[in-house]
C-alpha cells in the first residue's frame, strides 16, 4: 500500500471519529437550545438529525436501485 | 452613456477580441465588463426604446429585479475573463464575453420581441464554448444544445406573437398561464430552466464544452430563465410543484453519475428547483430568496465548476474513477473546492445558508409541508453529491497515482475571489440582503437556525460516512447514466429511422409513379398533334358565327 494511501486512511479515520463526536454534541445541543423550525414537525426532537441521516441513506438506496435501470456503458451512445 | 442597454457594451467589444494580442485583450475584457456595468448605475425606469416596425421595442428597462441579476452577471463575466486568462485562443474568449453581454441585455429587454432576440443571442454564443472543445463528441453534444436552445427561442417568438394577438401588448410584464401564447411562453422558458423531462439538453452539453467553457455556461443561460420566470410567472402555482420535483429527481442521477462535471451539471438542476419553487410562491419574502439564491448559486456554482476544472486542466478528467489523493498536490484547489461545496451544502457562515433560509422560510411560512420535506431531503442530496462526492473523490478517496502541479495562478486568483463572495455571503447577510429586490427583515443567524441546521448537515455527512465505512456506498463505474435527452438520442431515432425510411421509400414510389404519369400523357398529346384523325382542323364562317353568337347569349343572360 502506498504511503498516500495510508495516509488517506487515517484522515479517514480521523474525519469519521470528528464526525461522530461533533454528531453527539449536536445532539446534546437540543437539551440547551430551544430549537424550532418552519414548520411544526421540524420542532419535534432531534428531527434535523432523523432526517438528515435517512434522507441521505435514502438517496443512496435509491441511486444503487436506478444504476439498475438507467445504467449503460460508457461508448452507449457512440 | 448610462441609457445603453447593459451587456451591449461587451457584445461590442466581443468583435474585436480576436484580433488583439493575448494580454491585452484579457484587459481589453475586463475594461469592456466595466463599462457596460456603467448602465446598471441608470437607476430604475425605461432608459431606451426604438421603434421597430411601429412597434415599440423597449431595450433598456431596469428595475430592482433586473439589478440583482445584473450586478451578479456581471461579476460572474469578471470570474470567467481572469479565469480563462491563460488560454491564448481567442474563439472561447470571444464567445464568452459575447455569450454574457447577450444574457445581461436580455435581462433589460422590456418587451417579448427583445428578449426572443437577446434570448437567441444566447444560444447561438455559447454553442461555441462546446464546439471549442474540438471532438467529434463535442461537436454532437453542440448540435443538440443549439436544436433546443433554438427550439425554446422559436417557442417563445411564437408564444409571443400569440400572447401579442391576445392581449394587445408585446411588454414583458407579470402573465398569466392560460392561453396558448402565455403557455408556449412558459415552456420557453421551461426548457432554458431544466424542466423535469425537459433537461436532458443541461447534463449533456455542459460538461463536454471546454474548462473555461463550462464554467461560463453554468452562470447565464438557466439563471436567465429563472428571472424570466420570476418576472413574468411569479406566483404561478405549478411552479411549486415543478420546482420540488426539480430539486429532488436530479440528486438521485447525480449520486450514480461518474463525471464529476456532470453530477455539478446535475446539482445545478437541483439548486434551480429552489429557485422555480420560490418563484412559484410569489410572495415577496419568496422572491427575495429565490433572487438571493440565484446570487449565492451562479458564485459557489462557479466556484466547483472552477476547482474541478483546474483539476481537469493538470489531469485531463475529471471522472471520479480516474481521480483521487490529489489533496497533498493541489492543496489550494482543494480548499475553493471545500469552500464551494460548503457553500452550496448551507452550511452556516457560507452564502448557501443565507440564501436558501429565505426560500426554506417562505416555504415554511405559505404551510407547504410536502414541499418543504421535499426541499429539506434534496438540501441533505445536495451535500451529499456536491458536499462531499465531489472533494471527496477528488482530493481524497484512494491514490490515483497522478501527482500534478497546483492550478496556474490566474484560476487561483479567479477562485479566491469567488471564494470570498461566498463566505461574504454567509457572514454579512444583511449587506447582502439589501441588493434583494424587496425589504427583508430576516436574522438567519439564531441559534435555534444553526443547531437545526448542523444537525442536517452533519448527520447527512454521517450517513455518507456510515455507508462508505461498511461498503454500502456505490462504487463509481465508469458508465453512461441514462437522462431524459436519451428520449431524442436513442427513442426518436429508434422509431423515427423506420418512420422515415416507410415514408422514404412511399416518396420514392409516388414520385417515380408520377414521373411515368406525366411521361405517358405528354406522349399522348404529342401523338395526337402530330397525328390529327382527320387532317389539321380550322373552323368554318358558320362555326366562328355560331360561337360569337352562343358567347353572347352567354354574357346576356350572366348580365341581366
Amino acid at each position: 500500500m502506498s504511503n498516500l494511501n495510508q495516509r488517506l486512511k487515517k484522515m479517514g479515520n480521523y474525519a469519521s471519529v470528528s464526525l461522530v463526536i461533533i454528531g453527539i454534541c449536536l445532539i446534546i445541543s437540543e437539551f440547551f437550545v430551544h430549537r424550532h423550525g418552519e414548520i411544526k414537525l421540524e420542532d419535534f426532537p432531534v428531527f434535523p438529525v432523523i432526517y438528515g441521516f435517512s434522507a441521505s441513506v435514502f438517496i443512496v438506496v435509491v441511486g444503487i436501485g436506478l444504476r439498475y435501470l438507467l445504467m449503460r456503458k460508457e461508448d452507449y451512445y457512440d | 452613456m448610462t441609457n445603453i442597454t447593459p451587456g451591449l457594451l461587451m457584445i461590442v467589444a466581443a468583435a474585436f477580441v480576436p484580433y488583439l494580442p493575448h494580454h491585452i485583450r484579457q484587459v481589453f475584457m475586463l475594461i469592456a465588463i466595466g463599462f457596460s456595468a456603467v448602465s446598471l448605475f441608470a437607476g430604475e425606469g425605461v432608459h431606451w426604446i426604438i421603434f421597430v416596425f411601429g412597434q415599440k421595442l423597449i431595450l433598456h428597462n431596469a428595475d430592482n429585479l433586473t439589478l440583482p441579476f445584473g450586478i451578479i452577471f456581471h461579476i460572474a463575466a469578471t470570474l470567467n475573463v481572469i479565469y480563462g486568462w491563460h488560454e491564448r485562443r481567442p474563439m472561447e474568449h470571444t464567445a464568452g464575453l459575447a455569450y454574457a453581454g447577450a444574457a445581461i441585455a436580455a435581462l433589460h429587454a422590456g418587451d417579448l420581441i427583445t428578449l426572443f432576440i437577446w434570448w437567441e443571442a444566447t444560444a447561438i454564443t455559447s454553442v461555441f464554448l462546446i464546439l471549442a472543445s474540438g471532438t467529434q463528441r463535442a461537436n454532437n453534444a453542440a448540435m443538440r444544445y443549439l436544436l433546443v436552445q433554438v427550439a425554446s427561442g422559436v417557442m417563445l417568438l411564437a408564444g409571443a406573437c400569440l400572447y401579442w394577438k391576445e392581449s394587445g401588448t408585446i411588454a414583458f410584464g407579470a402573465m398569466e398561464l392560460g392561453s396558448t401564447g402565455t403557455w408556449l411562453i412558459f415552456l420557453a422558458f421551461g426548457i432554458k430552466a431544466a424542466f423535469p423531462f425537459l433537461n436532458g439538453w443541461l447534463q449533456d452539453a455542459y460538461p463536454e464544452a471546454t474548462i473555461i467553457g463550462t464554467v461560463m455556461l453554468s452562470s447565464f443561460t438557466t439563471k436567465l430563465a429563472i428571472y424570466a420566470f420570476a418576472r413574468g410567472f411569479a406566483g404561478t402555482e405549478y411552479l411549486i410543484w415543478i420546482g420540488a420535483v426539480m430539486t429532488a429527481f436530479p440528486v438521485f442521477f447525480a449520486v450514480i453519475e461518474n463525471d464529476l462535471r456532470r453530477v455539478l451539471a446535475y446539482s445545478l438542476n437541483n439548486q434551480l428547483g429552489f429557485m422555480i419553487v420560490a418563484i412559484g410562491i410569489g410572495t415577496e419574502l419568496a422572491l427575495n430568496g429565490a433572487v438571493a439564491h440565484a446570487f449565492a448559486h451562479i458564485l459557489y456554482k462557479a466556484l466547483l465548476f472552477m476547482s474541478i476544472g483546474s483539476v481537469m486542466y493538470r489531469v485531463g478528467t475529471a471522472k471520479a474513477t480516474e481521480l483521487g489523493g490529489l489533496y497533498k498536490s493541489m492543496p489550494l484547489t482543494m480548499i475553493f473546492c471545500i469552500i464551494g461545496a460548503m457553500s452550496i451544502s448551507a452550511f452556516p457562515l457560507f452564502s448557501g445558508f443565507t440564501a436558501k433560509a429565505v426560500i426554506m422560510k417562505a416555504v415554511g411560512y405559505e404551510g407547504l409541508i410536502y414541499v418543504y420535506l421535499v426541499l429539506l431531503a434534496a438540501s441533505a442530496g445536495v451535500l451529499h453529491h456536491s458536499g462531499i462526492k465531489i472533494p471527496y473523490f477528488t482530493f481524497f478517496s484512494h491514490d490515483s497515482g497522478l501527482r500534478p502541479k497546483e492550478a496556474p495562478i490566474n484560476m487561483i486568483i479567479a477562485m479566491v475571489i469567488a471564494s470570498v463572495f461566498c463566505i461574504g455571503i454567509g457572514v454579512m447577510p444583511t449587506q447582502f440582503y439589501q441588493i434583494l429586490p424587496y425589504e427583508l427583515n430576516y436574522q438567519p443567524y439564531d441559534a435555534s437556525h444553526i443547531v437545526g441546521q448542523f444537525q442536517l448537515v452533519i448527520f447527512a455527512m454521517l450517513a455518507f460516512t456510515f455507508l462508505m465505512r461498511f461498503g454500502f456506498y456505490p462504487p463509481e463505474i465508469s458508465s453512461t447514466v441514462l437522462n431524459s435527452d436519451w428520449f431524442y438520442r436513442k427513442l426518436a431515432p429508434r422509431i423515427g429511422k423506420p418512420i422515415l425510411l416507410i415514408a422514404n421509400k412511399i416518396g420514392e414510389g409516388a414520385n417515380a409513379f408520377l414521373i411515368k404519369f406525366t411521361k405517358q400523357f405528354i406522349s399522348r398529346i404529342s401523338h395526337i398533334y402530330q397525328h390529327p384523325v382527320t387532317g389539321p382542323v380550322t373552323p368554318g364562317p358558320a362555326a366562328i358565327a355560331l360561337i360569337t353568337l352562343l358567347m353572347c347569349v352567354l354574357l346576356l343572360t350572366n348580365i341581366f
